[in-house]
């Protein structure tokens, strides 16, 4: 007995089985590595505001705290704050350049920039030295372990940016980058303005408060 | 001279320089605290909104980016307030912050006093009620 049901045929019937073709794009209005990186920072606003919420709440609870200003080194600190503030102006001028398609200038700044945060991040240790040096370690008390934990998550978020920005610089060297596409080095700026910014609150906080 | 998006990078760099350098010298100077730490904290604010806005580029991003940063205000309140209740009476707990259990003597003692209490007005009385000198910083500090 035969069926009423016409046989499949793959030039009729299988076009009906992909998916539907628009002719927009369905995505966000923004470029996909931007609206990650934005997310990831939203994430770190919040690792940080664990860290610097915990030291405010414990530091205003404590009925006796010590004038930081008296056991840092806010001079070689505040030189180094100078320092990251440099390196993050000479990120926009690298990306500045790359937009205006001066690849030689984007190797330029791009190295610059890498400079400023691996120095930083050599007078941070310089500084742990000292302090260890001195008998101050994170276990001696609130003040020193709150000291350690801050710093010490904004050091290793400095070291994963300069290693960022160097894998960045080896691409523009190469010559990958040009005047239409710089997302990559966008989004190692936009991190590298974020690990600035934090510090600029945290030279506040724990040095200068 | 370097423009972007219509705004002057050299010009926002010259004024986080220069709000580092008066936030250095405003924290030396003989303030009471709520002058202190209020300036302080507006020039920590001014130097990271001139960061978030251009250097960023927030300024000149759309409502889904700026859409992603919004939640984490609420958020960072409620880690802050969430925390409070802890330390907010820390006078009644049974071992107050900063206090912590003296493994040779068996009591609960403030561990580097001295230092800890660098500029306390809590450390001055306790020095003045067991009839010790006071540091003069004590008397003058901030």
């Amino acid at each position: 007995m035969s069926s009423n049901i016409p046989a499949y045929d793959p030039a009729v019937d299988a076009p009906a089985h992909h998916h539907p073709v628009y002719d927009y794009d369905s995505g966000p209005p923004v470029d996909r590595g931007k609206f990650a990186i934005w997310l990831f920072l939203a994430t770190e606003v919040m690792f940080f505001t664990g860290l610097i919420g915990t030291y405010l709440v414990i530091r205003m609870g404590s009925p006796e705290w010590p004038n930081p200003k008296h056991l840092l080194a806010v001079d070689i600190t505040a030189a180094n704050t100078f320092l990251l503030i440099t390196s993050s102006w000479m990120m926009v001028r690298a990306l500045d350049a790359i937009q205006k398609g001066d690849k030689g200038g984007l190797t330029r700044w791009l190295g610059a920039t890498i400079l400023g945060g691996s120095v930083f991040v050599g007078v941070q240790v310089y500084e742990y030295v000292q302090l260890l040096d001195h008998g101050y370690l994170p276990n001696r008390d609130l003040f020193w372990s709150t000291f350690y934990a801050m710093t010490g998550f904004h050091g290793i978020h400095v070291c994963v940016g300069v290693i960022w920005l160097f894998c960045v610089w080896i691409g523009a060297v190469r010559g990958t980058y040009t005047a239409q596409n710089y997302v990559r080095v966008e989004l190692a700026g936009l991190y590298w303005h974020f690990v600035d910014l934090v510090w600029v609150l945290l030279f506040t906080i724990v040095y200068l408060m | 001279m370097s423009e972007t998006h219509g705004f002057n990078t050299n010009k926002i760099f010259g004024m986080l320089f220069l709000f580092t350098a008066l936030e250095v010298g405003w924290a030396f100077l003989p303030f009471p605290r709520w002058a202190l730490w209020g300036g302080l904290l507006i020039f920590a604010y001014m130097k990271g909104y001139l960061i978030f806005t251009y250097f960023m580029h927030m300024k000149f991003e759309g409502w889904i980016v700026k859409g992603l940063m919004v939640p984490t205000i609420p958020l960072m309140m409620i880690v802050v307030f969430a925390n409070m209740p802890d330390t907010s009476k820390n006078g009644l707990l049974v071992y107050p912050l900063t206090e912590q259990l003296d493994a040779e003597s068996g009591s609960i003692v403030v561990l580097d006093e001295t230092e800890r209490a660098m500029d306390s007005p809590g450390y001055k009385k306790k020095l003045e009620a067991r009839g010790e000198e006071v540091p003069e910083h004590l008397d003058g500090g901030h």
